[in-house]
């Protein structure tokens, strides 16, 4: 017992010494701010958070085998978060189909200087809060004019307080290696027939987060990333602009692919790119197709994962494709789909939607949305749905936006998977079978665009980059441009036959209502008994009317 | 992510071009070779049946830059960075007629495959690879320009059409460029602690100091056979903190000082003393009483007088050409108070206005308007704009805007719309042939009071120019003025104004601005001091040069004395004011 208290006495000292950390100066001022306002705020807060993100990047890009651009960047945001009202009713209600936005994500200081930070959080406190109480009158008095909302549950959910402080490991600093590997890559890269436009891309990124909230969360926690972009563009002789790119994906520089994995892809966005300019321009066509595992993780992520993210359920101006088949099919019975985050990996692939705590503090965990065909659930932030109280850790958003549901990620599960050699096989019976001239297989995607709004059209697109047309006579593939596929999200799902046994992971950022988050998406290939193309819109301006510049000047 | 605010600057340096072992210096510049190259290939652009190129212009800004930010003692961001962009103009058909000065001449036709950048290592053959992409792109534009302005003129008919574009002669003039080795770590440590002063302010609700240091050479190529390289930096410190009045106002002081380089910024003492005074200013504002309405004579110090100046005659005396518009829709432009005034009045008769950009320095003071050519390549000289009061010409760019003033005279200093450069001062030298000792001035302010019955007289000591107002206050201020009967050339609020009273005594007010301030008021000037000020300035292509606004910069100077008007009105600011905040301000001192 006295060994104990002295220590107790020989420590205090110590800790008084110790500077406050960032956790602390956040911790202090959110207890000051939320004890004046709890009693002399009308309406007052029932909760409050802060959270800052720490941000520090490094970027290189080169072309024509020189450094175009470097920089470094090391900006903080903070985000407040305060909830007047009750859980049951309170500001952050969507009134009309419109969302509010009450953080700004300014900017405060990098050193953990109290009466500096105290006073931007201070200041942007009273600004927030304004906000906040502004809306809940509004929303009150709408409320009382409108009819009963189809779901008229609780704005707010209650989650256990999470505690865990383990700060990302430092940057470092881009060795000179990469900067030469960048030069050597652009260069080649620029050498390739009809490549007018070209770079390599080279980020590294630290993003530590920080969240404080009136319910005991403190939480520091964050991650490392590292891309490397490769991209060219050119123009065919229609005046079809046309682009390739690929790009690659770690936690750190170290766990990016080895140099020549990156060299090879080097030359196939080089040699992809001078083929498309001489590919024959794809014509409209219905008919079966095989999706590379990275094409169908888009198209998964596009047109399902969207219409899995909870808030969409309770939005009335939202098409709510899913928000009443809990417990029915909504896919084949031979696929199912899980979130995650928690997730690290797969097949060495680091997953871009990895992460411990979601940004409303909560504590990632996996989500089985879909088993065997049979829709379970939804993507949950701490807004819940009817039937959904709880939030399953998929709170996210980029700092200044406010927190949505967001996918992480995103994992394609089948029990009916052959080869990819027997996949192929299947390709060409099924064009066979529906008397097709040919199939389509679609390589590589670049991303897509999905519509779950009400008012617009229920469809989505996914933009291909590599597609090859597949004879059923054992013709070589013949790779076509200018293609656009069309659809509507449910007649898609239903025309699965099978899928691959090999998975791949497309990593990217997802832009939504509540900005851009780091997402993934894994999938084996898949065989669709049916896909729509279309001609795509493209310009008509003529290639460069001078010939490239030869002269060496040397 | 958005890109630093593009900043052009001089080289105060002497001239000294025309020594011949530059030539060796200029051969070895693999930048200005690949644009002299590539701009001689260009010359073959065409497109049969089509106006052919007449003109054909490369601006290259290579820039060198830090940014420091911090407030109380923290630092917010370092920010470090290296861009060379390049600008490319194409005009087809001839200088009487063509694609520039409509409203979509800057309208982006067909793909675009330049990067915004050149690469930031020497490669003359990449180099001509992005001028290529760049002049084909640019062409193209201008070709689909010309067709649209061709057709929106074709209902309408204007009245003596302006040429679209003068001739000016070529200038070969390839200045040396010396970089300074430049310190962002001594001046990171130096603009904290610097930002750590207003801790001692309690009455100072929100403070921050920004810094940003450029180190820029700009290169002009064109097919007349111009060629240029001129260095041109700048080093700049802004000061800016607001606090509360007791009604719940929110009162501002700013401070900025600016040099060519970070070394010819003031010393540490000098800086401090700045910052506090901001500091004082906002604690005297915050517990000073509001102003009221008031008509009758006003005194502007010397600095305020300058600052008034540079708003009131150096923004009207940059005019611009309106553009040409489809029919029935207005055009975007803001008409200068000073069109088709040329020979009326302006200023008191002993009054002259002239811009003598050529000067280097002013009686020991070193003059940031000083260049030796303008962005178009033309090289400015002493100008009379105004002279025994009454208005001579304007500043004038390549881009005629009046009938009459149909070239340049050397002022395109900042980037505008619609193919056209901005107009910018360089050293505007306001002089008074009949002068008083400054002193003499207050107490004629104090008689004139006594004279017509009035409780006091009005002095103004600095004005918020360029402005430090949010945007937010800016809008409010755009239509408070709109109410109040004001023009398209609002002026900025007083930050330091005061009541004297006929015992002398002066008493700080806030929450006041002018009413109907114009270039029509200044012919009630009735007096000036025998001393001038040299306000140098940040002058950008933003409304009031606000600062952290205008996508390009430039240093600018004016020379003025004290001024004291006839008569000058005030109007109280009556805006709803948002309640203190709930929560009391955190300590500045413990935590």
């Amino acid at each position: 017992m006295r060994r104990i208290l002295s220590l107790l006495l020989l420590s205090a000292p110590l800790v008084a010494a110790s500077p406050p950390t960032l956790l602390d100066i956040l911790s202090a001022e959110l207890d000051r701010n939320f004890n004046v306002l709890k009693q002399k705020g009308d309406p007052p807060p029932y909760y409050m958070a802060y959270a800052v993100t720490d941000v520090e990047t490094q970027t290189l890009s080169g072309s024509f085998g020189l450094v175009n651009s470097r920089n470094k960047s090391h900006l903080r945001y903070l985000d407040i978060t305060i909830r007047v009202g009750s859980s049951k009713l309170d500001n952050y209600r969507i009134i009309k189909g419109e969302r509010a936005r009450f953080t700004s994500g300014s900017v405060i200081p990098l050193d953990d200087v109290p009466a500096a930070i105290t006073r931007r959080i201070w200041l942007e406190t009273d600004r927030t809060y304004r906000l906040a109480a502004r809306r809940l009158i509004e929303i009150k008095s709408n409320e009382q004019v409108r009819v009963k909302q189809e779901d008229d549950s609780d704005d707010f959910s209650s989650e256990p307080p999470s505690v865990h402080q383990e700060p990302p490991a430092p940057l470092g600093e881009l060795s000179a290696n990469w900067i030469d590997h960048v030069r050597k890559w652009s260069g080649e890269l620029s050498n390739y027939p009809g490549v007018l436009n070209s770079g390599v891309g080279l980020a590294i990124e630290r993003e530590t987060k920080y969240l404080v909230n009136t319910e005991g969360t403190r939480l520091v926690h964050g991650r490392t990333f590292a891309t490397v972009q490769i991209s060219a563009g050119g123009k065919a002789s229609d005046g079809m602009d046309l682009a390739t790119d690929e790009d690659f994906q770690g936690f750190d520089l170290a766990r990016l692919p080895k140099p020549e994995v990156i060299e090879a892809a080097v030359a196939r966005v080089g040699n992809d790119l001078s083929n498309l300019l001489k590919a024959p321009v794809a014509e409209p066509f219905v008919g079966p197709a095989i999706l590379s595992g990275r094409a169908a993780g888009v198209f998964f992520h596009e047109i399902f994962g969207h219409r899995l993210e909870g808030h969409r359920q309770k939005d009335e101006s939202e098409g709510q494709t899913f928000a009443k088949a809990v417990g029915t099919p909504v896919l084949p019975d031979f696929l199912s789909v899980k979130f995650d985050p928690t997730r690290e990996t797969i097949e060495s692939t680091d997953l871009n939607g990895y992460y411990k705590y979601d940004d409303e503090g909560v504590k990632a965990a996996p989500v089985t949305v879909v088993e065997n065909g049979i829709l379970k659930t939804f993507l949950m932030s701490r807004s819940p749905i009817q039937g959904f109280d709880h939030s399953n850790g998929h709170g996210r958003r980029q700092a200044g936006a406010e927190v949505v549901s967001r996918q992480s990620n995103l994992i394609v599960e089948s029990t009916n998977k052959v080869s990819e050699r027997a996949l192929r096989a299947m390709l060409v019976a099924e064009i066979k079978r529906q008397n097709k001239p040919y199939g389509l297989y679609f390589e590589q995607v670049t991303g897509g665009y999905t519509l779950t709004q009400r008012r617009g059209l229920q469809a989505y697109t996914v933009i291909p980059l590599i597609v090859y047309r597949v004879y059923p006579d054992g013709r070589p593939d013949e790779l076509v441009r200018g293609v656009d596929i069309v659809g509507t999200p449910l007649a898609s799902f239903s025309k699965i036959l099978a899928t691959s046994d090999k998975l791949a992971v497309f990593n990217g950022y997802c832009g939504a209502e509540s900005g851009q988050v780091p997402v993934s998406a894994v999938a084996p290939a898949l065989l669709v008994s049916e896909i729509e193309i279309q001609k795509k819109e493209h310009s008509v301006d003529r290639p460069p009317l001078l010939a490239r510049p030869t002269e060496t000047g040397q | 992510m958005c890109r630093p605010a593009r900043i052009a600057f001089r080289w105060f340096a002497c001239v000294c071009w025309l020594l011949p072992a530059l030539a060796v210096a200029e051969d070895a510049d693999p930048l200005l070779r690949a644009l002299t190259d590539e701009l001689e290939r260009s010359r073959q652009l065409r497109i049969a049946g089509l106006d052919a190129p007449y003109f054909i212009e490369y601006r290259v800004e290579d820039t060198n830059s830090y940014s420091i930010s911090a407030t109380l003692g923290a630092l917010i961001s370092l920010r470090e960075s290296h861009v060379r962009i390049p600008m490319v103009s194409v005009r087809v058909g001839d200088y009487a007629f063509d694609n520039s000065n409509h409203i979509y001449s800057e309208a982006p036709s067909g793909s675009r495959y330049a990067p915004d950048e050149l690469p930031l290592e020497d490669n003359y053959s990449a180099f001509r690879q992005v001028l290529w992409l760049a002049t084909d792109h640019a062409y193209k534009t201008a070709e689909d320009a010309i067709a649209r302005k061709r057709s929106s003129l074709k209902n309408m008919s204007v009245p003596d059409q302006l040429p679209d574009f003068s001739k000016a002669s070529p200038i070969h003039a390839i200045l040396p460029v010396k970089k300074e080795p430049r310190n962002p770590g001594v001046w990171k440590d130096r603009v904290v602690k610097l930002s750590a002063i207003f801790a001692d302010y309690p009455q100072v609700l929100s403070s921050g100091i920004e810094m940003h240091v450029s180190e820029s050479t700009n290169y002009v190529v064109n097919s007349e056979g111009t060629a240029e390289r001129t260095p041109e930096d700048v080093a700049y410190i802004r000061v800016r903190a607001n606090g509360l009045a007791s009604d719940g106002t929110t009162v501002r002081d700013a401070e900025v000082m600016q040099a060519f380089d970070e070394n010819g910024l003031p010393a540490e003492t000098e800086l401090r003393r700045q910052v506090s005074e901001v500091a004082k200013d906002v604690t005297a504002l915050a517990q000073a009483p509001a102003g009221e309405a008031y008509d009758g004579p006003m005194l502007f110090e010397a600095r305020a007088a300058a600052q008034l100046f540079g708003q009131v005659l150096g923004d009207n005396l940059k005019v611009a050409r309106k553009p040409v518009t489809d029919p029935g829709r207005a055009a975007p432009h803001v008409a200068s108070e000073l069109e088709n005034r040329v020979g009326s009045r302006i200023l008191p008769e002993w009054m002259d206005v002239v811009d003598d950009s050529t000067q280097t320095e002013w009686r020991g003071h070193t003059l940031l308007g000083h260049y030796s050519y303008d962005i178009e390549g033309v090289a400015p000289e002493p100008l009379p704009l105004i002279e025994k009061g009454l208005l001579r010409t304007y500043l004038l760019t390549r881009t005629p805007a009046f009938k009459g003033f149909e070239s340049s005279n050397g002022h395109a200093r900042l980037t505008s719309l619609f193919g056209a450069r901005g107009a910018g001062f360089g050293n505007l030298f306001v002089r008074a042939s009949q002068s008083m000792p400054a002193s003499d001035m207050k107490k004629q302010l104090i008689e004139m009071c006594v004279q017509r019955n009035k409780p006091y007289g009005i002095l103004v000591r600095k004005l918020d120019y360029p402005s430090s107002a949010s945007l937010d206050e800016l809008r409010r201020m755009a239509a408070g003025m709109a109410q109040s009967g004001g023009s398209g050339h609002p002026v900025t609020a007083p930050l330091l104004i005061y009541k004297v009273y006929p015992d002398g005594k002066e008493e700080l007010v806030r929450a006041v601005r002018f009413r109907g301030l114009s270039t029509r008021s200044l012919k009630d000037i009735v007096a000036a001091s025998d001393e001038s000020y040299v306000f140098d300035l940040i002058d950008s292509n933003a409304p009031l040069a606000l600062m952290g606004a205008g996508s390009y910069l430039t240093t600018a100077s004016v020379i003025a004395p004290a001024v004291l008007f006839d008569e000058l009105e005030l109007e109280p600011i009556q805006e709803d004011v948002p309640k203190p905040p709930l929560v009391p301000p955190p300590s500045l001192t413990g935590f």
